[in-house]
C-alpha cells in the first residue's frame, strides 16, 4: 500500500478491476438472456436486497484488510435487527440507533478478543456468533420475529422508491462513503491498512497495531449493526434466527471484490461491486430459472476461482513474497 | 512430538469430568456418560481431521457440507445396494472432496479459508440438489442402522470407531513421515520448500486424510439419522475448530497430538451434556458454550505464545489474524 489517494486506493492493484468487470459482464449476460432482468423494477429489486450484503461486506473487507475475518456479521446483523425492532417499538424510530450500538457492541468485544487477548479471529468471532444468536433469542421470546407496529418511516425506506432505487440502498451508499472518508482520509484509516500490510514496520514507527485490530473489528460490527436495520426495515420484522450464510456471502464479496485475505490491501468500491455482483448472480440465475442449488455450486465454484485469480496475480505481480 | 507431555486441556478435562460428576445430579450414570460419548464420538472423528489440516496452517469449513453430501449420497446408494456397499461408497465421497481441497490448497496455492469455503458451497449446493432440498428417506434396515446405533461387546460402534480414529491419528501423527512433514509446514512452510520437502503431495495428502475421518464421521452420523440430509450438520467445521482449539492446538500451524484433540472435543461434549442435564435455556446454554470456547482458547494463549517462542515479540506479531 503506497497509493495515498483515494481514487488510487481504489483502482491501483489490478485484482480491484475483477469484481467491476464481473458485474458488467454479468449484468450484460442476464439482459440478454431474459428480458425482465433489464427493468426498472428489477434493478429497484436488485438495489434493494443488496443493501444488507452491501453494509456486511464493507465491514468484513475492513476486518479483511487487518489479516482477519468476522463470521460473527450475520448473527450480529439479526440480533441487530431484533435490538432495533424492540426499540422501536418502545422509542418510535430513535430506537433504530439502538441496534447499530448492538452491532458496535459486539464488533468492540471481537475487537478486544482479537486486539488485546491474542485470540485468533475464527475463535473470537465464533464467540461472538454464538453469543449474538443467544442474545437474540433471549430478547424475543425464544426466536419468535419482532413485528414492528405501525412505523412509516421504517417501512418507507424499502417501499418507496427515490432516483430509482428505495431510500434504504441509498442509506447504505452512504454509510458506505462514511466508512470510505474514515479508511481513506483519516490517519486512522491509513494505519489500518499500514498494520495489515506490515504489523511490524507498524509496530516499529509508533503505531499501536492493537488499537487498529480493534477498530477494525468496531467498524465492522457498527456496518453489521446497520445491516441489521437494513434486514428490519425490508422485513418489518426483527429476525433473530435470520442471517445464516452471509457471513460467507460477505467474504465472498470482499474476496471477489480483490481484498487479499493475506491483509494490508482492499478496496471498497470493488468490494461494493463484488456485492453487488453477487446480487445480481443470485437474482440473474432465479429469473432465468436456475435452481437455487445450482446457483450455489456456481457460487462455490465462483470464490474458488477468485482465490486462484488472487495467487495468480500475486504470483504475477510478484506482491507479499514472504506469503506461503 | 513431545512424549510425556502433560496438555493442560487434558487436566482441564479431567477436573472438568470429576466436578460435574460431584455436583451434576445424574452425569456420572453409565447411561449418560454411554450417550455422552455416543454424540461426543462424531465430533471426534470429524475433529481428528481438522486437527491435521490445522496444524499445516490451514482450516477446512467443507466438513459440514461434506457430511451432508457423504449422507446424501450413501441415501441414494442404498436404494441399489446393500448397506455394506453403499455406506463405505458414500463415505469416500468425502475423501474425494479431500483431495480436491488438497489440489487446491497443495498445487493451486489457493488459500485454505478460500478454497474449502468454496467447496462447502460446491458441495452443499451439490447435496442439496441430488436430495432436491428434501430428505432422502432410504428403507430402514439393520444393518444400515448398525454403524450408528449398534454395538461391539456393549461398547457402541460410535465409541469403538473414536477409539479407532485416535489410535490411527496418534500412529500417524507420530510414526510416520506425514505427521512430521505437517508440523513443519505448518511451522514454516517457506522453510519447508526450500529443506525440500515434498510440500504439495504432503498437503494433499493432509486433506485426503482429513476427508477420510470426515467420511467416517459422516457415515456413522448418516446411520444415525437413518436419511439422507443435504442439512445434516453445518456448524460441523466451527464445532471442530472449537474442540481443536479448546484442546490447545494452534490455529496458526504446527503441533498437534491426538490427546489434545479428544480432551478438546471432551471438554466441549461434556458441557453440551451438562446444560442440557441443568436443563438450562436454550440462549443460555448457548452463550455458556461460547464463553468456555473463547475463555479456554484465551487461558492457553501464553503456553502457546511460549511454545513458538514468541513471547518477546507477541504485541507485534502476535496480534495478526490466523490467515496463513
Amino acid at each position: 500500500m503506497n497509493t495515498p489517494t483515494f481514487m488510487r486506493a481504489s483502482l491501483g492493484n489490478p485484482l480491484f478491476v475483477i469484481a467491476p468487470v464481473c458485474l458488467l459482464l454479468a449484468v450484460v449476460l442476464f439482459s440478454a438472456l431474459q428480458r425482465e432482468f433489464a427493468t426498472t423494477a428489477n434493478l429497484g429489486n436488485i438495489t434493494g436486497q443488496v443493501s444488507l450484503l452491501l453494509l456486511l461486506s464493507a465491514g468484513q473487507m475492513v476486518v479483511m484488510v487487518n489479516r482477519g475475518f468476522d463470521i460473527s456479521v450475520g448473527a450480529v446483523a439479526a440480533l441487530s435487527s431484533t435490538v432495533a425492532a424492540l426499540a422501536v417499538n418502545q422509542f418510535g424510530t430513535a430506537g433504530l440507533a439502538m441496534g447499530v450500538l448492538a452491532g458496535a457492541t459486539l464488533g468492540l468485544l471481537n475487537g478486544v478478543l482479537v486486539a488485546y487477548l491474542g485470540v485468533q479471529p475464527i475463535i473470537a468471532t465464533l464467540g461472538s456468533l454464538l453469543a449474538a444468536r443467544a442474545l437474540a433469542r433471549l430478547i424475543s421470546d425464544d426466536g419468535q420475529a419482532i413485528v414492528v407496529q405501525g412505523n412509516s418511516v421504517l417501512s418507507a425506506l424499502s417501499e418507496s422508491s427515490w432516483i430509482g432505487a428505495p431510500p434504504l440502498f441509498w442509506l447504505s451508499a452512504g454509510s458506505l462513503v462514511g466508512l470510505g472518508l474514515v479508511l481513506y482520509r483519516t490517519a486512522m484509516g491509513r494505519r489500518l491498512f499500514m498494520c495489515g500490510s506490515n504489523p511490524h514496520a507498524a509496530a516499529l514507527i509508533g503505531v499501536s497495531v492493537a488499537r487498529s485490530t480493534c477498530l477494525a473489528y468496531l467498524l465492522c460490527g457498527t456496518m453489521a449493526g446497520l445491516g441489521g436495520i437494513a434486514l428490519l426495515s425490508r422485513s418489518g420484522a426483527g429476525l433473530p434466527t435470520e442471517g445464516a450464510g452471509l457471513e460467507l456471502q460477505s467474504i465472498a464479496a470482499a474476496l471477489i471484490g480483490g481484498t487479499a485475505l493475506a491483509g494490508g490491501s482492499g478496496s471498497l468500491i470493488a468490494t461494493a461491486a463484488g456485492a453487488f455482483f453477487i446480487q445480481t448472480i443470485m437474482t440473474g440465475l432465479n429469473l432465468i430459472g436456475v435452481a437455487p442449488f445450482i446457483a450455489q455450486i456456481l457460487f462455490g465454484m465462483l470464490i474458488i476461482g477468485s482465490g486462484f485469480l488472487e495467487k495468480l496475480t500475486h504470483r504475477f505481480f510478484n506482491h507479499h513474497q514472504g506469503l506461503q | 512430538m513431545q512424549k510425556l507431555n502433560i496438555q493442560p486441556a487434558v487436566v482441564v478435562a479431567l477436573l472438568l469430568a470429576l466436578a460435574f460428576s460431584l455436583f451434576v445430579p445424574r452425569f456420572a450414570s453409565l447411561g449418560n456418560a454411554e450417550n455422552l460419548l455416543r454424540i461426543a464420538a462424531i465430533l471426534a472423528i470429524a475433529s481428528s481431521g481438522q486437527a491435521i489440516v490445522l496444524m499445516t496452517g490451514g482450516i477446512d469449513f467443507s466438513t459440514g457440507a461434506s457430511v451432508a453430501l457423504v449422507s446424501v449420497v450413501t441415501a441414494l446408494l442404498l436404494q441399489d445396494m446393500p448397506p455394506v456397499w453403499a455406506v463405505p461408497l458414500g463415505a469416500s465421497v468425502a475423501i474425494a472432496v479431500g483431495l480436491i481441497n488438497g489440489v487446491l490448497v497443495g498445487r493451486m496455492r489457493v488459500t485454505p479459508l478460500i478454497a474449502t469455503l468454496g467447496m462447502s458451497l460446491v458441495c452443499g449446493g451439490y447435496a442439496s440438489h441430488l436430495a432436491g432440498g428434501m430428505p432422502l428417506d432410504p428403507a430402514a434396515s439393520e444393518a444400515f442402522a448398525w454403524l450408528g446405533r449398534g454395538a461391539v461387546g456393549g461398547i457402541p460402534i460410535p465409541i469403538v470407531m473414536a477409539v479407532g480414529g485416535f489410535v490411527l491419528l496418534h500412529i500417524v501423527l507420530t510414526r510416520t513421515v506425514f505427521g512430521r512433514y505437517w508440523q513443519l509446514i505448518g511451522t514454516n512452510a517457506r522453510a519447508a520448500r526450500m529443506a525440500g520437502l515434498p510440500v504439495s503431495q504432503a498437503l494433499i495428502a493432509a486433506y485426503v486424510f482429513a476427508g477420510l475421518l470426515t467420511g467416517m464421521a459422516g457415515a456413522i452420523l448418516t446411520s444415525r439419522v437413518g436419511s439422507g440430509q443435504p442439512q445434516l450438520f453445518p456448524s460441523l467445521p466451527f464445532e471442530a475448530i472449537a474442540a481443536c482449539a479448546v484442546g490447545g492446538i494452534s490455529l496458526a500451524g504446527g503441533r498437534a497430538s491426538a490427546l489434545q484433540v479428544y480432551a478438546g472435543v471432551f471438554i466441549i461434549a461434556m458441557l453440551n451434556n451438562v446444560v442440557v442435564l441443568l436443563n438450562l435455556p436454550p440462549a443460555v446454554q448457548q452463550i455458556t458454550i461460547a464463553c468456555v470456547i473463547v475463555g479456554s482458547v484465551t487461558l492457553q494463549l501464553p503456553s502457546v505464545r511460549t511454545h513458538l517462542g514468541r513471547v518477546s515479540n507477541r504485541r507485534t506479531t502476535g496480534k495478526v489474524g490466523t490467515a496463513p
